[in-house]
């Protein structure tokens, strides 16, 4: 199975990004993916994403900054209508960079 | 499995000017009861400024305020009616709002442990039955009995 790295970010960086963050890892590995799975709040994610090779960044909160990492809006996730649509916004991330 | 559900987190009939006002009506439930400190009703407020939680599901809109786990002691989940909808900011994009009729206030002292619990929220929020079963109830009771099936 492939690998890779995906930080998912809500405002507190403990709720709303614990909930999706397992549903994307469940999801990721029926696509054949095996995804290391980060939390974080849109202020402790410079720190989370230094030193380690992240592939994506999923939004439950709105991220304004660049950190050079390609973002994904995760809303759908949440609210389950959508999700399939985050999910292949993701893995077209991931098979763009490992293609 | 840990609990999350309470009947003493349970509320109907939340008259509420404002989102302020329903979180600090909704969050007595909370620190009278012990689950928060005195410091998490103003933190949540704070943050819902910064970090709305307004969420519109399948067939009804929600919100679900939240803050960091330093202000919590023990955790639980609320689970409130509101007698009319207030307005909230949607998580997801600002700006943008939902008139939200329940409110699920979470408190969480440490995500890993208690990802069960934040499952079963998600699950609900995803669950057209369970929506529809919480849009219907009228007493505390019928809302309690609501949470015991689908989040517990």
């Amino acid at each position: 199975m492939k690998t890779c790295t995906v930080v998912t970010v809500c405002g507190s960086g403990v709720v709303t990004s614990s909930m999706i963050a397992l549903k994307i890892k469940e999801q990721l590995r029926e696509r054949g993916w095996d995804a290391t799975m980060l939390e974080a709040s849109p202020v402790s994610l410079n720190s989370v994403i230094t030193g380690k090779d992240v592939d994506v960044i999923v939004c439950a909160s709105p991220v304004t900054e660049d950190v050079g990492i390609p973002k994904v809006k995760g809303m759908g996730m949440v609210t389950g209508m959508g999700e399939e649509k985050v999910m292949d916004a993701i893995c077209e991330v991931l098979e763009e960079k490992y293609k | 499995m840990e609990q999350a559900i309470y009947r003493e987190l349970i509320m109907t009939g939340v008259d509420a000017k404002d989102s302020e006002d329903a979180i600090r009506q909704v969050g007595q439930l909370f620190l009278k009861n012990g689950f928060v400190k005195d410091t998490y009703i103003d933190a949540v407020v704070a943050r819902e400024k910064v970090f709305a939680t307004g969420l519109e599901l399948n067939g009804i809109s929600i919100a679900m305020p939240h803050t960091d786990i330093i202000h919590v002691n023990k955790p639980g989940v609320t689970v409130a009616k509101l007698s009319h909808p207030v307005e909230f900011e949607h998580m997801g994009e600002p700006g943008r709002k939902v008139q939200a009729e329940m409110l699920f206030m979470m408190a969480i002292t440490n995500p890993e442990d208690q990802i069960g619990t934040i499952m079963r929220v998600l699950g609900a929020f995803q669950n057209k039955d369970a929506m529809e079963a919480f849009k219907k109830a009228e007493t505390e009771d019928e809302i309690y009995a609501a949470a015991m099936q689908y989040i517990g």
